[in-house]
């Protein structure tokens, strides 16, 4: 027996601002292929992505830094399936790297024969950029 | 705490994959009239405020604390919604009493997510939308990363994790409220289908469908109520960094503290030896694991060898998970707490049936709100 439903579904779209943080993060990304972070010299934390604020001390924070395009894997995993739970014919590696000498990093694909935590990877930056996360093509040794 | 509170009702539906027949109101409607038969008190008169704990995009409507009171019993009543999961919504529930405000309270919550026909894309857009939605892909790939840190940095094993989800499957056989009990063995559970390496099919626990409901009362009032108050000495609540980039991965300090809170509000020094069972969050395997190691109730990286010395087993020192826990009795969304408070107040009354645990005194529960959060929180019950 199949019982009666209605089908429903919503629109919704949104532009999500990247902010004053962000905006700088991803236009020195765009324009000059780095990665730049904010620093709360009370706290001695760098963070990547950048915030205006100090999460810890809540300060607000206006000292930027520029951090190095490379950084140490600390998890990752190796996803089989896709988001509509279907078994990928390629599986693929993401992870967290923590930007060296930060206390931040990014989630993002890495690339590499065996990926390991500990191992140091570098972003890969795509040529033509728009200022996006996925400027970065990926992240590979 | 000072107030004494104690659960005088409680009631639940089964937990069902599939519940085509019954629409949402229908399976709150039930989950509360059996908690208030079971309290012996008619919620449009005896019960002061009512709270439901939901999140508008599990649900599909805007708004959606407007469409609770009718199937409680709260039209026309003090009603609130809390953005959370059950165990936030005991807080608040304890906390109204507390205030002096109010001296009979119903908390609810429940899952429909059979309704949901796009729950990945909505675990997905719980992401921040700049820096990690863009990269897309099925949003469970936090929970693979979480478990690979985890283990790496704790010690514990991939087998160990499996052996979680034989237990917490194997104790659902012996619960009738349970939607996946199975004799399951860790070679079962290495060998199925890789997901999010580490994290296997088997390591993942399925959702389900339900609807649960507490009655709380002020002392003065319990002892009038029920023959079998159950008291609430302890709760707590904590959210830890929303950032993925920000966190500690493979530690669960959301799930230390809030421990922490309410062992300090309970008066509990030493968990390990003044707690005797436990019902914590496995919506995947390896959390069980992390969150008995948050909560005090295992060394730090002593959770998996404890579970293979059987520590944590129906019959061993500190059971956990009897009920079944996530992984067993099923995935219930923001239910999933306030489910695992039931299951220790069910035990300390000792009508857990066929699960009953001998000689229980005081139990903890405690909850995740699942990937990608960092937020939980824990309550501790008394007989
Ligand atoms: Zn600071």
């Amino acid at each position: 027996m199949s019982f009666t439903h209605w089908h429903g579904d919503m629109e919704a779209q949104y532009i999500y601002t990247a902010g004053i943080a962000g905006e700088r993060f991803f236009r020195e990304l765009k324009d000059n292929g780095k990665l730049v972070g904010t620093r709360c010299p009370k706290c001695d934390i760098t963070y990547v992505p950048p915030r205006m604020y100090c999460e810890k001390c809540f300060a607000e924070l206006d000292e930027w830094k520029d951090v190095p395009l490379e950084g140490e894997v600390v998890a990752h995993t190796e996803v089989h399936v896709d988001i509509e739970d279907n078994k990928l014919a390629e599986p693929f590696v993401i992870g967290f790297v923590r930007i060296d000498g930060t206390q931040g990093g990014l989630v993002h694909y890495i690339k590499a024969p065996e990926v390991r935590n500990g191992m140091k990877v570098k972003a890969v930056l795509k040529d033509d950029r728009v200022g996006s996360i996925l400027d970065i093509e990926h992240f590979a040794p | 705490m000072e107030e004494k509170i104690a659960v005088v009702g409680a009631g639940s539906t089964k937990f069902r994959p599939d519940t085509s027949e019954q629409n949402w109101k229908e399976l709150m409607f039930e989950g509360a009239s059996k908690a208030y038969t079971d309290a012996g008190l008619n919620p449009r008169k005896d019960i002061d405020s009512f709270v439901t704990c939901a999140e508008d995009y599990w649900e599909g409507f805007s708004i959606y604390d407007e469409f609770v009171p009718d199937q409680l019993g709260a039209a026309m009543r003090p009603t609130c919604t809390v953005c959370g999961d059950g165990l936030h919504g005991l807080a608040i529930a304890c906390m109204q009493i507390m205030s002096g405000m109010v001296d009979v309270v119903a908390v609810e919550a429940h899952s429909k997510i059979s309704d949901l026909n796009t729950y990945n894309d909505v675990v997905l857009f719980a992401f921040d939308p700049i820096y990690n939605r863009p990269l897309a892909g099925h949003p469970y790939y936090v929970a693979g990363m979480e478990m690979n840190a985890f283990l790496n940095g704790s010690g514990n094993t991939e087998e160990q994790c499996a052996g979680v989800v034989s237990k917490n499957m194997t104790n659902a056989l012996k619960n009738p409220l349970a939607a996946y009990g199975k004799r399951v063995g860790v070679g079962d559970v290495m060998g199925s289908e890789p997901m999010f390496s580490p994290a296997k099919k088997l390591d993942i626990a399925e959702l389900v469908d339900g609807s649960v409901v507490l009655v709380l009362a002020r002392a003065e009032k319990a002892k009038d109520i029920a023959d079998n108050p159950i008291w609430i000495t302890g709760f707590g609540w904590n959210s830890g960094t929303p950032w993925l980039e920000g966190r500690t991965w493979g530690r669960a300090s959301y799930a230390e503290e809030a421990a922490k809170m309410a062992y300090k509000m309970a008066g509990i020094a030493e968990p390990r030896s003044e707690i005797g069972f436990a019902e914590v969050d496995d919506k995947f395997s390896y959390k069980e694991l992390m969150h008995l190691e948050a909560v005090g109730l295992a060394g730090r990286g002593q959770a998996g060898n404890d579970l293979e010395n059987g520590r944590f087993h129906a019959d061993g020192d500190l059971p956990i998970n009897a009920s079944g826990g996530s992984l067993g009795c099923g995935n219930l969304i923001e239910a999933s707490g306030l489910h695992r408070a039931l299951e220790v107040v069910l035990q300390l009354r000792g009508q857990a049936e066929g699960r009953q645990l001998n000689d229980v005194e005081r139990g903890l529960a405690q909850s995740w709100r699942g990937v990608p959060t960092a937020s939980g929180a824990a309550a501790i019950f008394e007989r």
